[in-house]
């Protein structure tokens, strides 16, 4: 690692915040617009945020708060090490790592609604990690290298060769963001069959750590999804917004689903999307490997 | 210093001479001195033997005297007592296979080779040979003395009139041997007496308990195993007929003759997958659980499935850049991935134990199929920290089945409370076997990037399956640590922590627990070390190019890199340094919300108000989805698939 990319990774975790709390707060305004509502201004999460901070201290047990710590840290690790150009497979075994935590934070207390909402991240796993990996592939196979610096110098835009493996991507990123119809672990407003998911035992501080740790990872999802056309930057990050408001738009006309049909869209369309576009890669774009 | 045929005899033979006196002794405390003292010397003599190969490169010999002789005649009795226990035991499969097994040998041996034919060297001892051998010695050696105490509590509480521990160890220590000598064999005819061998230890250590399960799942064990050894036979014929040859190292292509003869290794990897549990044998391994604890610590670790995925990674060379390795990855693969997704449907702790081992073995086997330096670098660091890992896991699920007297990952709810010391080890365990920065993800993301450059057009299949595959590794084992963890905090109507007489920490077999998993935590730190000095120098000494640049403690692949002791800080800072830093005072816990009013918490723990004034009792379960995921429903699709790749490979092979 070269002291530039440290650099760039330390400032990408004083500044992702600041972006990912923005662009919560776009997503609450353009929300309210689409459903016909003024909205909050686009500053509300920081003021969520620091209302939540400034609460009492009130906990289940001390496991969760060290969970939900664990959690952010280790959401932290990941964006600067994205930001820093690192290998993109432990990029996501550390995200891997910190979206267990989560559920680890929700099982370590005796609480049903937490544990439902637990076992649903754990579904939540097992639909976005597979495509997200298998992504990672497809990329490699255009790139030759799993190293993000290394993919940010490839001259292509990878989306024009992996147009599906972007769509799946797409799904991906619904599941990670919680957002309709893939909102399972935890509902967006508290529904009364989940309370809160993974959230419930969740309040004040603890719970602005956890809302902390999604902006870091909303930042580092589009992130990863302006990987696809890094050159020129402007144009991935073009990419990311736009996929970010094709998610707003999902969600507005959606409503939550069974777990089954996230796993069978996860596995079967995205999976699938994914694997296609490698065997596209493999006879059709290219002829080097046979 | 003792030679190495000295080392050599000390690691095969002490063991036999240890399990044939345990034997004869019945007395507690000289079982004690008789086991651990011979561990300790196994232990030593295993290293002793790494620092020679270490040092002077591969060891190959053949011990003089009448060994050929004896070989023959311990091979003819043990195929004929296979025969005696379809017979006695009126299992016609066991019979038919054990028969035909005889009648094959004894045909091939003394009607086609020529009397006296010798296969030099007896013994070829390389740095694989080495790893497997520190393995099989260390772990094995540790399990063993766990077994001390634990056999003692396991007696007891089977309330046996006469003990048959002399029995039990006599064939959990004979089976060090055997393994040993499976790993240091170069002559066919020794690894199949050694190979067989294995196959009787396992069958004598299943049926141990004597009960109809016990029984049953031993015969399974038995008839399993016993087509992996007709495919041995089968094959050695074949490699006689194509080669005139009976040594591995001519098989592999490091001797003088080198002709590509596909379907006798197919025949031998086959026989290995058999011995690995691989679909759709993997019912024996899953049957073996009925056995006391150690066994199956002993046989998912160190020994027995370990002997299957050494063969097909021994034999790699041999086919690499065919077909036959293609289909391998593949089936592999799919072992991978489909076990890990049974997997998710199981609440008995040592079912899931046992898929994520058969899922293992599926990995390495894969990583074997790739057949790159990467690939069979990322299958031999998977050897050792699975064997680390699945020891500790084995064990400590033993102590639990001890303490709460059941294997239930539903029961084991809150271990954290009750039995602190046990449930955090088990807890890393785990975590060690699931997360970066650990040894066994390391193993599993240089066998992802050594897919995705995988020499083969399947490897996008390959991939596909892997990926699914640990996704679904996420999901068995998260939620089992879950379940160990869910606790409600003291003062808030938790039931009373466990005394702590209630765990004897200082007693061996936690000792051993601990020790084991210390060793798989070092050795994660210490991966970049382990692959300069041990891995890959295994891997060349295979005829593979080193893949991965250690320098600067780095682990660097041609396409990605990552630092293990970093990440072991960085990460091991976001988990300890909340634990140390944050404090919580009492006055801060509240109860859990429950949809109703709290009311007074009895001894079960909390208590709600819900509708119509009913007092409903807190409680939480787990999900196993097992409709979706479980055996009933995959099991016809699981095995037909295994069947059809296996038939696949082999139809392959032979076209």
């Amino acid at each position: 690692m070269s002291l530039t990319e440290l650099l760039i990774g330390l400032a990408a975790l004083v500044l992702a915040p600041f972006v990912g709390g923005f662009l919560r707060g776009v997503d609450r305004r353009v929300t309210a617009r689409m459903q016909g509502r003024i909205g909050p201004p686009v500053r509300q999460p920081f003021y969520d945020f620091l209302k939540l901070w400034a609460k009492a201290l009130s906990l289940p047990n001390k496991a969760s708060l060290v969970w939900a710590w664990a959690y952010l840290l280790l959401t932290m690790v990941t964006v600067f090490m994205l930001f820093a150009g690192q290998d993109l497979l432990i990029i996501f075994f550390v995200l891997a790592f910190a979206a267990a935590c989560l559920a680890f934070g929700a099982y370590s207390v005796r609480s049903p609604y937490a544990h439902i909402g637990a076992h649903r991240e754990l579904l939540q796993i097992l639909s976005y990690e597979p495509i997200l990996l298998l992504t990672v592939v497809a990329i490699f196979l255009q790139t030759g290298t799993f190293m993000v610096s290394g993919v940010l110098e490839h001259g292509q835009p990878l989306l024009l060769t992996l147009p599906l493996a972007f769509v799946a991507v797409l799904v991906a990123l619904g599941i990670k963001l919680r957002k309709s119809p893939f909102d399972i672990s935890a509902s967006e407003h508290a529904h009364q069959e989940l309370v809160r998911g993974v959230y419930t035992e969740y309040s004040g501080r603890t719970l602005a750590l956890i809302e902390l740790a999604h902006w870091y990872q909303l930042v580092l999802i589009l992130a990863f999804v302006a990987l696809f056309w890094a050159q020129p930057l402007w144009a991935g990050v073009l990419l990311a917004l736009g996929a970010y408001f094709l998610e707003f738009v999902v969600d507005n006309v959606t409503a939550r689903l069974r777990w089954t049909w996230m796993l069978s869209i996860s596995w079967g369309k995205g999976v699938g999307l994914v694997l296609l576009n490698i065997v596209l890669i493999q006879f059709v774009f290219s002829s080097a490997r046979v | 210093m003792l030679s190495g045929e000295s080392l050599v005899a000390v690691l095969v033979l002490l063991p036999v001479a240890t399990a044939a006196a345990s034997l004869a002794i019945k007395d507690e405390r000289w079982r004690w001195l008789l086991i651990i003292l011979p561990s300790g010397v196994l232990i030593a003599a295993s290293l002793l033997l790494l620092a020679q190969v270490l040092e002077n490169g591969p060891l190959t010999f053949t011990p003089s005297g009448p060994w050929d002789s004896l070989i023959l005649i311990v091979e003819l009795v043990l195929l004929a007592y296979f025969v005696y226990v379809g017979v006695a035991r009126r299992h016609l499969l066991v019979l038919g296979l054990g028969a035909t097994q005889l009648v094959l040998f004894a045909l091939f041996k003394f009607a086609w080779l020529p009397s006296g034919f010798k296969v030099q060297p007896a013994f070829h001892i390389d740095l694989l040979a080495v790893i497997m051998c520190l393995v099989i010695s260390v772990i094995g050696s540790l399990i063993v003395m766990y077994a001390l105490n634990y056999m003692q509590s396991h007696e007891r509480h089977l309330k046996l009139g006469a003990t048959r521990q002399h029995v039990f160890f006599f064939y959990l220590v004979g089976f060090l041997g055997a393994m040993n000598g499976v790993v240091f064999a170069n002559s066919l005819l020794w690894f199949l007496l050694f190979w067989g061998l294995t196959t009787l230890c396992c069958y004598h250590l299943i049926r141990h308990d004597l009960t109809d399960e016990a029984e049953q799942s031993g015969l399974r064990a038995l008839w399993m195993n016993l087509v992996g050894g007709l495919a041995l036979v089968t094959g050695m014929s074949l490699a006689y007929q194509a080669s005139g040859s009976l040594s591995l190292l001519d098989l592999t292509g490091f001797g003088t003759v080198a002709p590509v003869m596909l379907l006798p290794l197919a025949l031998f990897c086959f026989a290995g997958f058999t011995k690995a549990a691989q679909v759709p044998f993997q019912g024996w391994l899953l049957g073996a659980m009925v056995a006391p604890t150690p066994v199956s610590a002993l046989l998912h670790s160190s020994t027995m499935v370990k002997a299957g995925v050494y063969l097909v990674l021994r034999l790699a060379p041999g086919y690499e850049g065919t077909y036959l390795s293609a289909g391998i990855a593949v089936f592999g693969a799919f072992v991978f991935m489909i076990t890990s997704v049974l997997a998710i449907s199981q609440n008995v702790s040592k079912r899931v134990l046992a898929y994520s081992t058969i899922s293992s073995l599926g990995l390495i086997i894969c990583c074997a199929g790739i057949n790159t330096g990467l690939a069979i670098a990322a299958a031999i660091a998977l050897i050792i920290y699975h064997a680390v890992v699945k020891g500790v896991l084995f064990l400590a699920v033993g102590i639990m089945e001890q303490s709460i007297h059941s294997r239930d990952i539903e029961d084991m709810e809150g271990l954290v409370t009750r039995l602190p010391a046990l449930a955090g080890m088990a807890i890393i365990g785990m975590v060690v076997m699931l997360f970066v920065p650990f040894g066994v993800l390391f193993a599993k993301w240089a066998g992802l990037q050594a897919a995705a450059a995988a020499p083969t057009v399947w490897f996008s299949l390959v991939v596909t399956f892997l990926v699914v595959g640990s996704a679904a590794g996420i999901v068995f084992w998260v939620r089992w640590i879950g379940r160990l963890m869910s606790h409600t905090a003291a003062g808030a109507g938790a039931p009373e922590a466990a005394p702590p007489e209630a765990e004897p920490r200082g007693s061996l077999s936690y000792l051993v627990v601990a020790v084991l998993l210390a060793g798989g935590v070092v050795l994660s730190v210490l991966a970049a070390p382990l692959v300069s000095y041990l891995i890959s120098p295994a891997g060349a000494a295979m005829g593979y190019n080193p893949a991965l640049d250690t320098a600067g403690w780095h682990l660097k692949t041609p396409f990605g890199f990552f630092t293990p002791w970093v990440l072991f800080v960085v990460i091991g800072a976001a988990l300890l340094l909340p634990t140390l830093l944050v404090r919580v005072r009492t006055e801060d816990i509240r109860p859990v919300y429950l949809c109703g009013e709290h009311r007074a918490s009895t001894a079960g723990g909390p208590v709600f108000t819900s509708l119509g004034d009913q007092a409903v009792p807190l409680v939480t379960g787990g999900f196993y989805w097992s409709r979706a995921f479980g055996e009933r429903s995959l099991n016809v699709w699981v095995n037909g698939a295994g069947i059809a790749l296996l038939a696949a490979l082999f139809v392959g092979v032979i076209v």
